[in-house]
């Protein structure tokens, strides 16, 4: 599962791991042949793990089997609409609706072209983040840390006014600054609005990947830098040599979500709508499964569409993974 | 894992569809038994009734109306505007069987809704209160000669023009389109900032109003089919106008109630706006400053014109009966108190409801006399001209059952236009052609003539 | 710690860095912030960093003065939904990846291959089957129909098998098991206390989630009293349309409540220290 493990085992924590004086590396047999273990391991697994699945089958799996069934109907009126409609099995007419809709596939086009301007992005921003703040020479951390944490507490609705604001031209100190100095400033263009889109994104998110990746760092036994410091190394060369590959595990599980987050993305374009002309309402999948949904009351068709979106985001995700995990060990 | 989602997708069908016929079925469980004059309840066990809608603070309107009718009680949920997801949520409703019994819908959106099956037919209820609104705005509840709602209010359409700077700049508030292009011409001369107005590409109920003033009108009913005339010779002349004014530089092309437009307002960039009634409060609050300033004009007219004519922003709002209430006798006397009691039409008045549906305003007060809005606008009653304006609509305009669509699609379309992708007539008929293919993938009936 | 005496080149830079940083992520909440204090007029006809005419009394007064004190309900309820859902979340999560971690049995693999293609359906979908199933059993338009759907966080269980794996070594269960303690023991006293940064993590990012969660609250209520917060602003930001009012009260309103999230985050940073003080006891 971990690579933070299969690395891991090589410093400080490996070496506990071996039992006192017993069969080294096979601890887990061991405990399961004693009596009281072998009484009831598998009550207390279940008592621990059937919680969260009932939770979860109920509440994920269960929605999610629902649209999948509404995905494969279509409600059809007829004449002038006037009777009410009737429910028909439609199979994968809905699918295929959706794959031949010029805008929907060309909202996933959008959405592949964004996530190769944000991944790196994002990836490079909350890397160097969380490397900043774990170095030895950074103070203040716990004023950094929620500072750059803060936009991701900060609620899409507060988020779109904000970004309204600083992205207009009669209302942003912002603009006002960039145009004083002579710099390019239409944020809202057909040219730069996936970039824009990218900066409210990066705002929001990249300090929750920095979290995410300081408990990484945090989990790292002090004693690899001890010796990395005995040896000579600055804090460069310990920030590329050893913190970045012993967090391997979550820049690898950041991409991914990012990954995801931007092949399904929703909330900034969503609200950047009403203020360009540069967003139509299919401009991203999700964006126009969403406007099936609440604005044509059309559910069978979203449903098929979140379908695609769904499938499209397991095959990049886990092609990536498998890309990632065949150059080095398994990231989960 | 694949058969465990295939046994979980199969109870849940089922069970889907154990509650969907539980749902239709619940709905003609009860007879219509009582008649039209048990509307009025029985005060020791009142009925309850539920409401929503989105107009901010109608609550008072709901609390008269429950201190004169002991027999009913309604109880007033404030939701999400129906475009946000308020429609969403209702039409949920109405599946899953706990929809409310009346509930805010617009004009534009009852025909998606009786083609979702969501509206109660209460013709025996409402036909002897008809004569009491005006006539384009009973119309929208009226489908095949049955009654499925019941008006609240519209928006009609006049344009809203810094008076004070016209005087300065030496125009008058244009009669006409031609005039409206030569002062949008003037004014660019004479000030380097300002415009006479902006093309709002983001705003599908106004390009839709253009339209419709324009005369022919976009969708109609020919047997039991839908004919749509999008792109007719009216509209295009509406379209070919706009794209001169945009190619001329005469307008802005900021969309409109976005910060942007509301600080143009305030510093007069954007010296007038053709608004809907409501329109008045959006000013007063963003730019107070400018109080006395404004002045409303009627709509520019189309040379050659018959007779006035204007339009309704996005139509209006009606209180529907939903279907699967229990008390559409109950329901339908509330909605029809509600927008047709004098003392709930002011208090819905002041509320921004927008322009009342009953065709006798003499009696609500805040209409002859309006202190927080008259002196604004230069001690000019404004609601003379949008009184004007309200019977000025036409008779014949019909929303389809795919408004959400037409909206989506049509500013999409503008959209593109404005951005220089082809031009705003091409927009109309692109936007003629994904309506006819909505309309056919609903399973109706359409004749498709551009006109 | 770094010399005291005199910053290094190498801090400078590493604190202008930090700084810039910093701006960066609360120019935006400096705005907010300012903005809370105007009317609406002024929020859109004034410089952006700057309040000529501040008010912000008046506006907090009606705030939560407004509809009966509407307001404070929704912050309220806000903290009840997160708050709780978030407790369970973590306890949950903790349970499901701890036992992942630590136990090897059968479909185990599978299990977690599910949980994390969980997080791969949009979730703004999900709605409204949700709303339809929750109807079925009479549960829309309640508390609960808002706190159930969040007490699962498929990305907590990931974060806790992880922490599980890499912090709890196996030979501390093995010497607790010699000791006699039980597994339940096991876990209450020693994993949750090993696992705690990763755990104050978990509960952190599922409350600020259902914080900001807006679409399940959206579809599943209709009564105003009990919204959480993030749907009562944007139900008075739709308003705006009507009555430019609302701008004050929903800019104001947005500013108390990112105030009480950024107060509520810098209060579980003191446990989040505590937690990771914990976490190095096992040294």
């Amino acid at each position: 599962m971990a690579g933070t493990t299969g690395t891991r085992t090589t410093g400080a924590a490996g070496a506990r791991e071996t039992p006192p004086g017993g069969a080294s590396g096979r601890p887990r047999r061991a405990a399961h042949t004693r009596s009281r273990a072998r009484r009831g391991p598998r009550l207390h697994v279940a008592v621990f793990v059937a919680p969260f699945f009932v939770a979860f089958s109920l509440f994920f799996i269960a929605p999610i089997c629902y649209a999948l069934y509404e995905s494969f109907f279509t409600l059809q009126s007829s004449g002038l609409g006037l009777t009410e409609p009737t429910i028909e099995f439609s199979g994968l007419a809905n699918y295929a609706t959706a794959l031949s809709s010029p805008a929907f596939v060309g909202s996933l086009g959008r959405v592949l072209v964004f996530a190769a301007i944000e991944v790196p992005i994002m990836v490079v921003s909350a890397l160097a983040l969380a490397l900043l703040l774990d170095s030895a020479r950074a103070r203040w951390r716990a004023f950094f840390r929620v500072s750059f944490f803060l936009p991701y507490g900060v609620p899409g609705v507060v988020a779109s006014l904000l970004w309204g604001f600083l992205y207009v031209p009669q209302t942003s100190p912002l603009i006002d600054i960039l145009s004083a100095v002579g710099l390019p400033h239409d944020f809202l263009g057909p040219g730069t609005i996936l970039f824009s889109i990218a900066n409210i994104a990066t705002w929001q998110f990249a300090g929750y990947n920095m979290l995410v990746l300081i408990a990484g760092l945090q989990a790292i036994p002090q004693e690899l830098y001890e010796a990395a410091r005995v040896d000579g190394a600055s804090e460069l060369r310990i920030a590329w040599h050893v913190k970045i590959p012993m967090v391997r595990a979550p820049i690898i599980l950041i991409t991914v979500f990012t990954l995801i987050g931007t092949l399904q993305l929703f909330v900034e374009p969503l609200i950047l709508k009403p203020l360009t002309t540069a967003i139509n309402s299919d401009f991203t999948p999700n964006l126009a499964a969403y406007n099936q949904a609440f604005g044509q009351s059309n559910i069978n068709l979203a449903s098929a569409e979140a379908t695609i979106i769904a499938i499209i985001s397991f095959v990049v995700s886990f092609g990536f993974l498998r890309v990632v995990n065949r150059k080095g060990n398994r990231a989960w | 894992m694949g058969s465990r989602i295939r046994t979980a997708a199969g109870a849940l069908a089922a069970a889907a569809a154990l509650g969907l016929a539980a749902a239709c079925g619940g709905g003609g469980g009860e007879e219509p038994a009582k008649s039209a004059a048990a509307a009025s309840g029985d005060p020791a066990n009142p009925v309850e009734l539920t409401f929503w809608s989105w107009v901010p603070n109608i609550q008072k309107a709901v609390d008269a109306f429950n201190a004169k009718h002991p027999g009913i009680k309604v109880k007033l949920e404030t939701i999400t505007p129906g475009p946000d997801g308020g429609y969403a949520k209702m039409l949920a409703g109405v599946k899953a069987g706990n929809a409310p019994d009346v509930a805010q819908v617009g004009y534009d959106s009852l025909p998606s809704f009786l083609v979702n099956g969501a509206l109660e037919d209460i013709t025996q209820y409402a036909e002897k209160d008809a004569a009491k609104f005006v006539d384009w705005q009973w119309q929208t509840g009226v489908f095949g000669g049955k009654v499925y709602s019941i008006p609240q209010a519209s928006g009609p359409m006049a344009f809203y023009y810094r008076k004070d700077l016209f005087d300065k700049w030496g125009i008058e508030a244009p009669k006409t389109w031609d005039d409206f292009a030569a002062a949008a011409k003037t004014i660019r001369e004479k000030d380097d900032s300002a415009y006479i107005s902006t093309f709002a590409a983001n705003q599908a109920p106004w390009m839709i109003a253009l339209a419709q003033q324009a005369g022919q009108q976009w969708f109609s009913t020919e047997g039991d089919a839908w004919k749509v005339t999008i792109d007719n010779p009216d509209t295009r002349r509406m379209a070919g106008f706009w794209q001169k004014m945009l190619d001329d530089k005469l307008v802005k092309t900021e969309a409109d109630m976005s910060n942007g437009w509301y600080k143009d307002l305030q510093t007069g960039d954007i010296a007038g706006w053709i608004g809907g009634s409501w329109g008045d409060a959006i000013i007063r609050g963003n730019a107070p400053k400018t109080s006395g300033k404004w002045a409303v004009a009627p709509m520019p007219q189309w040379p050659g014109a018959a007779k006035f004519a204007s339009a309704s922003w996005g139509g209006g709002s009606a209180s529907a009966v939903l279907k699967g209430t229990d008390h559409p006798a109950e329901a339908t006397a509330f909605a029809v108190w509600l927008t047709s009691d004098p003392e709930s039409v002011n208090i819905l008045l002041s509320a921004g409801y927008g322009w009342p549906s009953i065709k006798d305003t003499s009696r609500i007060p805040n209409l002859q006399q309006d202190d927080t809005v008259f002196p604004f606008y230069g001690g000019q009653n404004i609601w003379d001209v949008f009184k004007e304006a309200d019977a000025a609509v036409g008779l014949d305009w019909r929303w389809p059952p795919v408004s959400d669509a037409l909206y989506s699609t049509l500013t999409d379309n503008a959209k593109a236009a404005v951005e220089g992708d082809g031009t705003l007539a091409d927009a109309f008929a692109k936007t003629q052609t994904a309506m006819v293919e909505q309309l056919k993938a609903k399973g109706l009936n359409v004749v498709a003539t551009g006109g | 710690m770094v010399d005291r005496r005199r910053l290094s080149p190498a801090t400078v830079v590493v604190l202008a860095l930090l700084t810039a940083a910093a701006v960066y992520f609360l120019l935006p909440v400096a705005w907010v912030l300012i903005a809370a204090t105007k009317s609406s007029a002024d929020l859109f006809g004034t410089f952006g960093l700057w309040s000529p005419d501040p008010q912000l009394g008046a506006n907090l007064g009606r705030l939560f003065g407004a509809e009966d004190g509407l307001f404070g309900r929704w912050i309220l309820n806000s903290f009840l939904y997160a708050g709780v859902s978030a407790l369970i979340a973590t306890l949950l999560s903790a349970g499901a990846g701890y036992a992942m971690a630590k136990y090897p049995f059968r479909g185990r693999e599978l299990l977690f291959n599910l949980v994390l293609a969980g997080v791969l359906v949009p979730a703004t979908v999900l709605a409204l089957p949700t709303y339809l199933i929750f109807s079925e059993v009479g549960l829309t338009g309640t508390f609960w129909s808002v706190l159930l759907p969040s007490i699962v966080s498929p990305f907590g269980v990931y974060l806790a098998r992880i922490q599980a794996h890499a912090a709890i070594p196996d030979a501390l269960l093995e010497a607790a098991r010699l000791d006699g303690a039980g597994e339940y023991r096991i876990f209450f006293r020693i994993a949750v206390r090993v696992m705690s940064p990763a755990l104050v993590t978990i509960f952190l990012f599922q409350f600020i989630g259902v914080w900001n969660n807006y679409f399940l609250p959206l579809v599943m209520l209709s009564d105003q009293r009990l919204y959480p917060v993030t749907l009562g602003l944007a139900q008075w930001n739709s308003q705006t349309f009507r009555d430019p009012a609302f701008f004050e009260l929903t800019v104001t309103g947005a500013a108390v409540s990112a105030l009480l999230l950024v107060l509520t985050m810098a209060s579980l940073q003191r446990f989040w220290r505590a937690g990771l003080t914990a976490g190095s006891v096992k040294e």
